[in-house]
């Protein structure tokens, strides 16, 4: 009896034990959660409350949770971001915004688990359809009302990518334009002249060679640059490619001699020595290394780099001589050289079930008033927005900033969404892993583009 | 306190806590990779069951046969490169004895104890064509090209030989450890019958060492199929896909490709190759141990 009795507690106690056990586990997730948890069921009865009175600041706590791809919140920018929420709660006693930062890979991982269990209110989307499309079909973003929008100074369809069948979903955040970069000093000492023609280009890479320095830094280990730079090429060849390429993403076909004509110039020029030794696995910051190192005398990236010119990392002899030119005409193309690979990728949206959706899209608006993103985007050095900025010129601006800026007034075409982000998130990964095949010489056009096919079934 | 322990309800509740974490972190993941790997859920929005469609398309897929391949050739590396290699250098060190046995044991084991994302990085730079180590050794001896480690052709024996170099202090520290259980009274007749360094190695370390190789073979196999971390931050699978193995292309085709049903289809297949494995190397060992 004693024995059994004994038996009954330690069992007991075992399973008291474990059920703290549990419960601390719980206690512990709940904490974590807590901030945001209560916070936001305070939230509910504030945007209920928000939305039955007027939105006159009634001083009912508002908590709006921001879910961003900028995790550095003291540059760039993250920083920019960052700036504008914190006036934007100075300037609404009543709201508070929470911030979740991941970068882009971690972001977009977590973003897929969001939407099946709810949404941050305030989000960083990709107005392309590799990222858009399955969001959208999920429907966890929310319209917003296109006309709102009329005097925020949008360059003209810099919205397009983020809407579906009509319906504006998001707004975008920076223009992004493929350029060169180039070390006018290293040029000029050299007596090597910005390319005009394609053929310049490539003899132009075989003096550098010569000389022993990398023409053109390439970060071909990730794919998408190499993608990018297909998209230049096509723009090149034939002015305004988007159709002809949403036309071979929706059939799985891409026989169009423009596909081919693009590939083969880019195995090509990989071929002929443009690109460093082993491009094809090294990654960004290496590839950008050799050229602020002043080891490459190029280097092929977004025009979101123009940040480069105040960036106190860099040499003071190379920072203070990068310029820009684009992509040079290639022989039989169509296109004159202000038709630019450009696009608008970054933004924001709305989640469509959030809880305080109308005081979301008010701070939305309000980071999107043209004074706001992308005067500070201008100010902070990040690079082109989607908003006409030329309203904001400081006097301070590098050269480098100025000459980025002259490109996007005077382009006549952009080429809207690289080739890489217009089809499906699976595509996305097959262009930007067969690309380096391609490039590397390891498989021919017509087998990369065979794959491009397959991968759109 | 012995009945006690002879209680049902005390072993239920003793065995529970790791039944459940079993259950829980093993088993119903396991349960819902078999579920999702026959629909076409991509992570968000609905899974439309789509049969077998996943495993059809796996077979055709070139990239998760060349991901296999290198899995074979990583664990060929390992048996046939590391391990021997990671024997012979137990075994010296064993002889050594004093001060220099605790250096060399310590020198060795230094690349196990740096982390994984460090030790790519190290290798990457050292790889690098333009400014890395290798070349630059080369160029001291008066070699003028840049040698491409990462080339199409070169690139998974430059990735073989990272993942070798990595390894390899901890299958040494085990086999030293196995070394270290032999007793020295056999070296010892052996030496007083006349034994050279030759007969001692071949008649008495290795076949005492024989359950020891076998636990280490089997961890080399499983660790080549399972093989992510590495190579995700040397190579992330490229160029192309000649250094991709089957974790990485799974991480890629449900969480970058977002088709989560193919990436669970991969995750089943996977599970039943390290099965069939593992339950392969036991026969293997078992009919040995009858000999």
């Amino acid at each position: 009896m004693k024995k059994k009795l004994m038996a009954s507690i330690l069992a007991a106690a075992m399973a008291v034990s474990m059920m703290t056990g549990c419960g601390d586990t719980k206690d512990a997730t709940a904490d974590a959660a807590a901030d945001t948890k209560t916070e936001s069921a305070g939230a509910t009865e504030a945007a209920d409350a928000a939305n039955a009175a007027d939105d006159s600041a009634s001083g009912e706590e508002v908590t709006i949770k921001l879910f961003s791809n900028l995790p550095d919140r003291k540059n760039g920018q993250g920083l920019v971001e960052q700036t504008l929420i914190d006036e934007y709660m100075l300037e609404n006693p009543n709201v508070t915004i929470e911030v979740e930062a991941l970068d882009e890979e971690s972001y977009k991982t977590k973003f897929k688990a969001y939407a099946m269990d709810g949404m941050p209110d305030v989000v960083s989307i990709w107005g392309q359809p590799s990222f858009l499309d399955e969001v959208l079909d999920a429907g966890v973003l929310a319209e917003l009302n296109e006309s709102d929008y009329a005097d925020y100074s949008f360059v003209s369809g810099s919205l397009e990518g983020f809407k579906k069948d009509g319906k504006l979903y998001g707004l975008p955040r920076n223009t992004d334009i493929m350029v060169f970069y180039y070390n006018e000093k290293m040029f000029t000492d050299n007596g090597w002249e910005v390319p005009q023609t394609y053929d310049d280009l490539l003899a132009l890479a075989d003096e550098i060679n010569a000389a022993g320095i990398v023409p053109v830094a390439m970060d071909g280990g990730d794919g998408w640059v190499l993608a990018c730079y297909m998209q230049d090429l096509m723009v090149r060849l034939a002015q305004t490619p988007s159709d002809k390429i949403a036309n071979a993403i929706a059939n799985g076909d891409f026989s169009d001699p423009l596909f081919t004509e693009a590939s083969q110039l880019l195995a090509d020029t990989a071929a002929a020595g443009v690109f460093q030794t082993g491009f094809d696995s090294q990654d960004y910051g290496t590839a950008q290394n050799l050229f602020t190192n002043g080891q490459a005398a190029m280097f092929y990236m977004g025009s979101w780099e123009t940040s480069m010119a105040l960036n106190e990392d860099i040499p003071e002899d190379v920072r203070n001589n990068i310029r820009v030119f684009v992509m040079p005409a290639v022989e039989g193309g169509s296109a004159t050289a202000t038709d630019l690979a450009a696009w608008n990728g970054g933004g924001y949206g709305v989640s469509a079930d959030s809880e305080v959706k109308d005081e979301a899209i008010k701070f939305l608006n309000f980071m999107y008033q043209p004074d706001k993103l992308s005067k500070y985007g201008w100010e902070f050095g990040v690079g082109l927005s989607a908003q006409d900025q030329t309203s904001y010129l400081t006097g301070d601006e590098t050269e480098l900033q100025l000459q980025v800026m002259d490109l996007l007034k005077n382009a006549t075409n952009i080429s809207g969404t690289p080739i890489n982000d217009c089809g499906s998130s699976s595509f996305k990964t097959t262009i930007e892993t067969e690309i380096q095949s391609l490039a590397n010489g390891s498989e021919t056009a017509e087998d990369f583009l065979a794959a491009l096919g397959e991968a759109c079934k | 306190m012995k009945k006690l322990y002879s209680n049902k309800w005390v072993i239920f509740s003793l065995v529970l806590p790791g039944i459940l974490v079993f259950v829980f972190a093993i088993l119903a993941p396991i349960c819902l990779s078999v579920y999702y790997g026959f629909t076409d859920y991509s992570g968000m929005g609905e899974a439309n069951f789509i049969g077998l469609e996943n495993y059809k398309n796996l077979m055709h897929d070139s990239s998760f046969g060349r991901a296999l391949l290198n899995s074979l050739l990583l664990a060929i590396g390992f048996i046939c490169i590391q391990h021997p290699l990671a024997i012979v250098t137990a075994a010296v060190l064993d002889k050594l004895g004093g001060r220099a046995e605790g250096f060399f044991r310590c020198v060795y084991f230094i690349p196990n104890v740096i982390s994984v994302a460090v030790i790519a990085y190290l290798w990457k730079f050292i790889y690098n064509p333009d400014f890395g180590l290798l070349n630059n050794i080369l160029k001291a001896f008066g070699y003028e090209g840049k040698i491409n480690w990462f080339s199409p052709q070169m690139a998974i024996w430059s990735v073989l030989i990272v993942l070798i170099w990595h390894g390899f202090g901890w299958g040494m520290l085990i086999y030293y450890t196995g070394i270290k259980n032999i007793d020295p009274v056999l070296y010892e007749a052996a030496s007083i019958d006349g034994a050279d360094w030759k007969t001692t190695f071949f008649r008495i370390t290795l076949p005492l060492m024989k359950p020891v190789i076998q636990i280490n073979v089997t961890m080399a196999i499983i660790s080549a199929l399972k093989q992510m971390e590495t190579v995700y931050l040397l190579t992330g699978g490229g160029p192309g896909d000649t250094t991709q193995f089957a974790a990485n292309y799974l991480y890629q085709q449900a969480f970058k490709a977002f088709k989560y049903g193919y990436g669970n289809a991969i995750g089943v297949v996977f599970i039943l190759i390290c099965i069939l494995v593992t339950v392969g190397l036991n026969k293997i060992f078992q009919n040995k141990d009858i000999d």
